[in-house]
């Protein structure tokens, strides 16, 4: 585990939808729209949710 | 004295037609409801705030600019404004448009570039250069005005920007909150008041209200004599001093000018002999006798202000009659005439009331009152701001001169701070705080952050007029209902307790006007014959057939047919001359045409309104003047959703408009990619059944905020007494009242100048893979948790770690770990919606968290029809044992039939019945206020028959079999739909117990509240029963073993409290220094605290204690 070596992970545009891949200490903005608003992508491990 | 043509600055309203044309025929009184759409199309719902935000930037900071437009440090070196404008909002760092949306999410503020053209001379006064667009601040924008992005978009664009289209503007976005300027409610400015005041003496006010000054104007009558009032000095002057030092010398000319009537020169004569005993007989001795009456202390502060501010050679007197005085009568070379008159006309007016006592003002009347927009609240600011900016820049230019080292020219537009005017703004706006010194303006709670609780109580917020009195005032003339708020102000929406009848809201046609420009208008009065004020005698004022004709408060002159006059200026304003509304469209041809007009409620007393054509009664068909365009546009915005209110009790209607703005449904469009703090949302909202016109102007049909339940109305099982309601499980599992509440958390990666941060890392793992905490499950490999996950109390949202020396300079850094955790309701699985990151302005970067937790209706949740009938869930019963139909209709609550008699809201009987036909016939049925005679309210009687025609009882009753035993039901029950609102107030939210818990430090006694996990008071009405009944123990154990008990050491010599040495075990008293006498007993750690808080203040508490 090396903090100075993190993996980057992928971030959505909040204006074009556009993927954002960012490492940390990037600058938080979209590379195809210069939006700086970002999403962060939807869990892609199983959920469980409880219908009631 | 009559024939007020008081101009267009007011609120109006109401349309009509002229009477030729009435004469004409007009198809049907129904058509004239397809204006009322084209109305509010043109208009919008909060045109009011849009328009006086608008009528600022294009012309009222014009205004002020020129009104300061030249600032001398010297003669020569001078600074001058030539031209100012305001641009589009856009990003600073990257030249992007700013969207209200984009704000709204990063917490910025939506504001542009206040840009100014110069010419100044550098600091030897010489080489004038002009610089154009230079930048002095930055205006918060008002969504929807003119510079705004989403003016004149349309849906796809709006959509495009994020915007919900419905969504009515008329806000602010400050800070990334929504602020609304409140409309505040004033007294008329420059109008002649007569009234009584405390002492019981008749006054005439005047409060004056100019670019310049702003002051009060009293005269008032004591032992027969007439005095004036002001401010600016010690004594009440007695008035004949007073137009003596105007000028006016001659007793016979002041009597001239109130009128020839000898009962007004009896009435004056006691003021006329004062002034003779004072022996003031000419100016000079009338100003010399005020200069000694003037107050210095008082005056300092305003004559700052005064712009033409008289040499004092002249005498302070002379300069406060010009400035001060009925400040808003111009005084043009020292001509006082004008201002003689307008005294005159008070005195006269005043004299009138005496003689007939229905001459005086009321107060409460809605014409005498004014309403001040967000443009001219804002105005007020930056007036204040700009004032200041120019000031500083005076002093920095003049410091920077007297420096003796400084190289090159001085470069005036240097000294001009930007920031004066963007902090300033910002920060009034976002507080809510107008504190300006300038003009004595010290007001709060101005601007609130906007309620988006449902999408109508957004729209109520944005026409909610707050009141000019304190709530504290203990009268109840100002909280009645008035007739002449009729069509103006909504009459049913008012909160309940302090603010009642203070706090109003706006009727749903009114139109607040902004001011219109004085000079055509003036010279248009003098072309129709208004005979100049400064060519007549004070003789000819008063002759006979002659009418004073005031403007703005101003006296234009007289003319001598009121009535042609009158008339005159109606046609110019129907032939769409003067007082148009910008136009496009139908509505505004009709406008243009003459064929509706806007009527104010001071020319209503001219007026003769019908609401309906055909409604002709004991009247005379030709003196109707003008027609109503709906009966149910004198409700507001939020009344206009209940069905048939004019079959409610009145009540019953206000409770319903304070809580339709607390129920629950769609709030905007764009509701899922809003980050508000909390964000109550409907599941399965629907559209009522029981539609107003309303409804469907204002898109409530678009965004509801509640659901068609059908509704028997019987008794069962008891869990329904005191207004409680029975549901049924079935229809909860089907959606019934689900809803969906968002919270927001942030948290914030600091930033602490340079490089050094907080940092975020990845969830850390033991040599096996295993997380280190348990907690941090939900956490991503960036380590922030990620959307779609169930996150429970106390789990990780972010791995956050802060250093521990934010030296700029260090190689290494060492950090601590300051995680964030999500605090939320233990037992509750809530799911994490969205995960929003962006850096703010200062290089911090704030994650916003939006957390989803979808609830069901539980016991104790509120509930309310649209009728001012609330109830809370009082029991869940499984579909199997509730009632039901032959046709197998079983329904989805149960409601108490105690409900009705004494509530009489029969409105909610035929909602039932209009729901009933209405789902069977598969159409919506209207029930808007009034609305029988033009068809927009389904009558009873044709509900029931369409009843009938589908094989339903014509009372709406049923057939039902009971649920739990099969048998038919004893009587036939009322059921059918009614539109239920889930109202905000949840018990998930409310409950709470505790036994034991956390204590406040100082007293050492359970916390208080709720959000503290604190305990439950036994108060002081509760300790009176215990006493009362007797239960010593009980009270003892409640008050001190479950509070908070503390042993102390009393000396039993001198009474006070000693101490226990651990070490010797025993206890001294340390005022006696020894150890007799001492004694050990309990009493609350709070009675002790009062003890030493009392000695610290040298009060001295003794014990004295007896064997118990």
């Amino acid at each position: 585990m090396d903090p100075q070596q993190p993996e980057p992970v992928v971030y959505l545009c909040g204006d074009c939808g556009a993927e954002c891949p960012l490492k940390s200490g990037d600058v938080i903005q979209c590379r195809d729209c210069g939006y700086r608003i970002l999403y962060k992508k939807r869990t892609r491990r199983i959920v469980q949710y409880e219908a009631r | 004295m009559v024939s007020q043509q008081d101009d267009m600055v007011s609120q109006q309203e109401d349309f009509g037609a002229n009477p030729n044309l009435l004469a004409a025929p007009i198809k049907s009184p129904v058509d004239k409801f397809q204006l009322l759409p084209a109305f509010l199309k043109v208009r919008g719902l909060v045109k009011q705030h849009i328009d006086s935000f608008n009528y600022f930037v294009n012309y009222g900071m014009k205004k002020i600019m020129e009104a300061n437009a030249l600032h001398k440090v010297t003669d020569t070196i001078y600074l001058r404004y030539i031209n100012i404008s305001v641009g589009e909002p856009y990003v600073a760092i990257d030249n992007i448009k700013l969207t209200p949306q984009f704000c709204r999410l990063s917490d910025r503020t939506y504001s542009a570039d206040i840009s100014v053209d110069i010419e100044y001379t550098d600091g030897k006064g010489q080489h004038p250069t002009r610089k154009t667009s230079v930048k002095i601040g930055r205006l918060p924008i008002m969504l929807r005005s003119c510079n705004c992005v989403l003016n004149g978009k349309d849906e796809t664009e709006l959509a495009k920007l994020g915007e919900c289209p419905l969504d009515p503007g008329g806000y602010f976005v400050v800070k990334g909150t929504e602020k609304v300027i409140l409309i505040q409610e004033q007294l008329s400015k420059n109008r002649i008041l007569i009234d009584i005041d405390g002492k019981g003496r008749i006054t005439a006010s005047v409060t004056c209200s100019t670019h310049e000054v702003k002051s009060k104007t009293v005269f008032f009558m004591d032992k027969e004599k007439i005095y004036l009032q002001l401010n600016q000095f010690v004594k009440p002057i007695p008035i004949m001093v007073v137009m003596k030092a105007m000028g006016t010398e001659s007793d016979q000319e002041v009597v001239q000018m109130v009128g020839r009537n000898p009962r007004y020169g009896d009435l004056l004569l006691p003021s006329i002999q004062e002034c003779s005993s004072e022996r003031i007989y000419s100016q000079e001795q009338a100003l010399d006798y005020m200069d000694a009456k003037f107050n210095f202390f008082k005056s300092c502060s305003i004559q700052l202000f005064i712009t033409s501010f008289s040499t004092l050679k002249e005498g302070r007197a002379k300069s406060i009659l010009t400035d001060v005085f009925l400040a808003h009568v111009p005084v043009k070379e020292q001509n006082f005439r004008p201002k003689c008159i307008y005294a005159a006309v008070m005195l006269r007016r005043m004299l009138d009331a005496i003689l007939n006592s229905d001459t005086f003002d009321d107060k409460d009347y809605v014409g005498n009152k004014r309403l001040e927009l967000s443009g001219q609240l804002v105005s007020l600011l930056f007036e204040d701001l700009f004032k200041t900016m120019n000031t500083q820049a005076v002093q920095r230019m003049n410091y920077a001169m007297g420096q003796s080292n400084r190289s090159g020219a001085l470069d005036f537009s240097r000294y001009i701070v930007t920031d004066i005017i963007t902090l300033g703004l910002e920060k009034s706006i976002s507080t809510g705080n107008w504190d300006l010194k300038r003009f004595r303006m010290h007001k709060k709670g101005v601007s609130q952050v906007l309620s988006r609780l449902s999408y109508i109580g957004a729209l109520g917020h944005m026409t909610r007029i707050s009141p000019q009195f304190e709530k504290t005032r203990k009268v109840s003339g100002p909280r009645a209902l008035q007739p002449s708020q009729w069509g103006m102000l909504c009459p049913c929406d008012t909160p309940e307790g302090e603010a009642c009848g203070l706090t109003k809201n706006l009727a749903l046609m009114t139109h607040v006007t902004t001011d219109e420009e004085e000079g055509p208008l003036i010279s248009l009065c003098y072309s129709l014959g208004v005979e100049d004020l400064a060519h007549l005698s004070a003789e000819e004022i008063y002759a006979n057939d002659s009418y004073l004709v005031f403007f703005n408060g101003l006296i234009l002159g007289k003319h001598t047919r009121p009535h042609t006059f009158a008339n005159a200026m109606r046609r110019v304003r129907r032939s769409g001359k003067i007082g148009e509304f910008v136009g496009f469209r139908t509505f505004d041809d009709f406008l243009h045409d003459g064929l509706i007009e806007y009527l104010d409620v001071n020319e209503q007393n001219n007026a003769l309104i019908a609401l309906y054509e055909h409604e002709a009664g004991e009247i005379d068909r030709s003196e109707i003047t003008h027609i109503e365009i709906e009966p149910l546009t004198l409700l507001g915005v939020v009344a206009g959703l209940i069905p048939y209110p004019h079959h409610n009790q009145s009540p019953r209607n206000t409770y319903q408009c304070a809580m339709g703005k607390q129920a629950m449904g769609n709030i905007a469009f764009n509701q899922l990619s809003r980050a508000d703090t909390l964000l109550y949302l409907l599941v399965y909202a629907q559209r009522p059944l029981l539609t107003t016109k309303t409804i469907e102007l204002v898109g409530y049909d678009k965004l509801g905020a509640g659901q068609n339940a059908t509704v028997a109305v019987m008794s069962y099982s008891g869990y329904d007494i005191e207004d409680a309601i029975v549901m049924n499980k079935s229809s909860l599992d089907r959606g019934f009242g689900r809803c969906i509440a968002m919270k927001k958390q942030t948290v914030v990666r600091e930033n602490y100048g340079g490089k050094v941060s907080d940092i975020i890392v990845a969830p850390q793992r033991d040599k096996d893979g295993a997380l280190i905490r348990k907690n941090m499950q939900i956490l991503g490999a960036d380590g922030i948790a990620e959307p779609g996950q169930i996150v429970r109390n106390n789990d990780m949202l972010v791995n956050k770690k802060s250093p521990l020396n934010v030296d700029k300079d260090l190689k290494t850094r060492t950090y601590k770990d300051t995680p964030a955790f999500f605090k939320g309701v233990e037992g509750e699985t809530t799911v994490i919606d969205r995960v929003l990151i962006y850096t703010d302005n200062n290089e911090k970067m704030p994650i916003k968290f939006i957390i989803r937790h979808v609830r069901r209706p539980e016991l104790g949740d509120k509930f309310s029809s649209r009728h001012g009938q609330k109830g809370v869930c009082g029991t869940i019963v499984n579909q199997e044992d509730f009632p039901f139909s032959e046709r197998g209709i079983c329904p989805d609550l149960i409601m108490n039939p105690h409900g009705f008699p004494s509530r009489m809201t029969i409105g909610k009987m035929i909602e039932l019945l209009g729901g009933k036909a209405g789902v069977s016939w598969g159409r919506f049925h209207y029930g808007s206020a009034f609305g029988e005679p033009s068809g927009n309210a389904c009558k009873v009687d044709d509900i029931s028959n369409a009843l009938i025609q589908k094989g339903f009882s014509y009372s709406g009753k049923d057939f039902l079999y009971s649920g739990i035993l099969g048998t038919p039901l004893q009587a036939y029950i009322f059921m059918g739909p009614i539109y239920y609102q889930k109202l905000k107030h949840m018990v998930l939210d409310k409950m709470h117990a505790r036994a034991k818990g956390p204590r406040v430090m100082l007293t050492r006694q359970p916390t208080e509240g709720r959000s503290r996990d604190g305990g439950l008071r036994l108060g002081e009405m509760e300790r009176d029963c215990l006493i009362a009944y007797g239960a010593s123990m009980l009270i003892f154990e409640r008050l001190m073993l479950s509070s908070d008990p503390y042993q102390v050491q009393v000396c039993q010599k001198c009474g006070l409290l000693g101490y226990y040495n651990q070490k010797l075990k025993k206890s001294f008293c340390s005022m006696c220094k020894d150890g007799e006498n001492m004694a050990t007993m309990k009493l609350p750690y709070a009675c002790k605290l009062l003890f030493q808080e009392l000695q610290s203040m040298n009060v001295v508490p003794r014990l004295k204690l007896t064997e118990a």
